[in-house]
């Protein structure tokens, strides 16, 4: 579809009167924004060399498209700087893969929000945060890079709750949530590196996440016990699905389960066996489905999985899972997928850089 | 100050309704079930009573594999060369 020339506002040239102005647009997430200066948009813009109406991502039911110079706008109004911008392209250009279904995540009664987890050097060139406070404030390259997702949620794609986005509670994570995978003390490779990128390549992994689940465990003391807690909290009665998990140990826990020669494949496959719940008491309350294995993953895959028992996921795979957070506590979190069965798989991309 | 709007700059779809059918007379019906819990059974139920009240036929039952992602455009085509008309909706 032929792209239209970026319409331009004649707004107040007071600031605060401008921001009003962005205001009375409905452009805002319910925060004040940056107004998207033009002179602002352009410097966002010369973080890349291709045209600025490429298009990176589409809605594939509203066929609505997002070109750099509309992600680039939003980027301003989120508050990014220019060089954060090429996480938040690259962002978008993974969630465009079909199995992300980046309509029904953003649509959905299940208000999920769509998680970035930054893996590699040019998280620290910019100044992310994976480290005390990890999915709060105060860092702005984390705070601005998951609001402009959101502002281009509902500014390019019109996902507008109530109208098209129909979250029933929605999730804090809504308004931002984007974080750097801690590579300060981190015992295993790096999420980059286990995804097959080259040394000095930074990944984005996008996730459409479901919320937040706070994994609190300051005595135990053995991989067993402590992943035993996060297994639990992921095979909650609530988030029990087949579908996929984010876990970000803390680097407390981290350093329990890794001292003893934990490597990242045994943790998943520790989690994966013991995040599940009988058939039973899956029926218990109600959210049995006969043949679900086999509906989610073609004929045959029920004999895959432990007779009378419904594991969270399909497969250890399913649960990616790193370090990030302060030094002190033992919190670690358990970020459920969004959907009750395999509605969106995440997806992750290189971030490109020196396009220009 | 000039601000650059922040909404899409792809063209507008256009779209059209389909005509509205004359009758529901004999009409040949199509179901399209998303995969969610009781969607096939409710749907089934619906499609009973156009059969029942206006002679329809049941054609075509579809399935969506993913409930909240679009009917791939295969299946949209294939089932609209086969029926008069459609119904869809959730299961829960």
């Amino acid at each position: 579809m032929p792209a239209v020339s970026p319409r331009i506002h004649e707004a107040p040239d007071d600031l605060l009167a401008a921001i009003d102005y962005c205001y009375e647009q409905g452009w805002t997430d319910g925060l004040p924004v940056v107004p998207p200066e033009v002179s602002r948009v352009r410097a966002m813009l010369a973080t890349e060399s291709r045209a600025a109406d490429t298009v990176i991502a589409r809605h594939p039911a509203t066929e609505l498209e997002l070109s750099l110079h509309a992600a680039a706008v939003n980027a301003v109004m989120a508050g990014c700087l220019p060089e954060h911008f090429p996480v938040l392209v690259a962002a978008f250009e993974a969630m465009d893969r079909p199995d992300f279904n980046f309509h029904g995540s953003t649509a959905s009664t299940g208000g999920s929000a769509p998680l970035l987890v930054v893996s590699g050097p040019y998280t620290d060139e910019i100044a992310m945060n994976a480290d005390v406070n990890l999915f709060g404030p105060g860092n702005r390259a984390n705070a601005t890079i998951g609001r402009a997702v959101r502002l281009i949620l509902r500014n390019v794609f019109q996902m507008i709750p109530g109208i098209s986005d129909k979250s029933t509670q929605g999730n804090p994570g809504k308004y931002s949530f984007c974080i750097a995978e801690r590579a300060r003390g981190n015992p295993w490779p790096l999420l980059c590196a286990a995804q097959g990128y080259p040394a000095g390549v930074t990944s984005v992994t996008v996730f459409a996440g479901g919320g937040f689940c706070n994994v609190e465990n300051h005595g135990g003391n053995t991989p067993e016990q402590v992943l035993g807690s996060v297994a639990d909290a992921m095979a909650n009665y609530g988030c029990i699905t087949l579908g996929q998990s984010v876990v970000i140990l803390a680097p407390e826990h981290m350093a329990i389960v890794a001292s003893a020669g934990w490597t990242r494949e045994r943790a998943q496959d520790f989690l994966f066996t013991h995040a599940r719940r009988s058939v039973e008491g899956m029926k218990g309350v109600g959210k049995y489905r006969d043949r679900e294995y086999d509906t989610q993953h073609g004929d045959g895959a029920s004999s895959l999985i432990e007779p009378g028992f419904v594991h969270r996921g399909l497969l250890p795979d399913d649960i990616l899972i790193t370090m990030g957070g302060g030094d002190a506590g033992g919190h670690s979190c358990f970020i459920p997928s969004w959907s009750r069965g395999r509605g969106s798989i995440m997806q992750h991309g290189p971030i490109n850089l020196g396009r220009k | 100050m000039q601000l650059y709007a922040p909404t899409s700059t792809a063209a507008k779809r256009k779209a059209f309704r389909a005509p509205a059918l004359a009758s529901l007379e004999g009409m040949r019906l199509g179901i399209l079930e998303n995969g969610k819990l009781n969607a096939e059974e409710m749907l089934a139920e619906v499609g009973a009573l156009f059969v029942q009240r206006h002679g329809c036929t049941i054609r075509t039952l579809a399935s969506k594999r993913n409930a909240s992602a679009p009917a791939p455009a295969a299946t949209l085509v294939k089932v609209a060369q086969e029926v008069d008309f459609l119904i869809t909706g959730l299961g829960d």
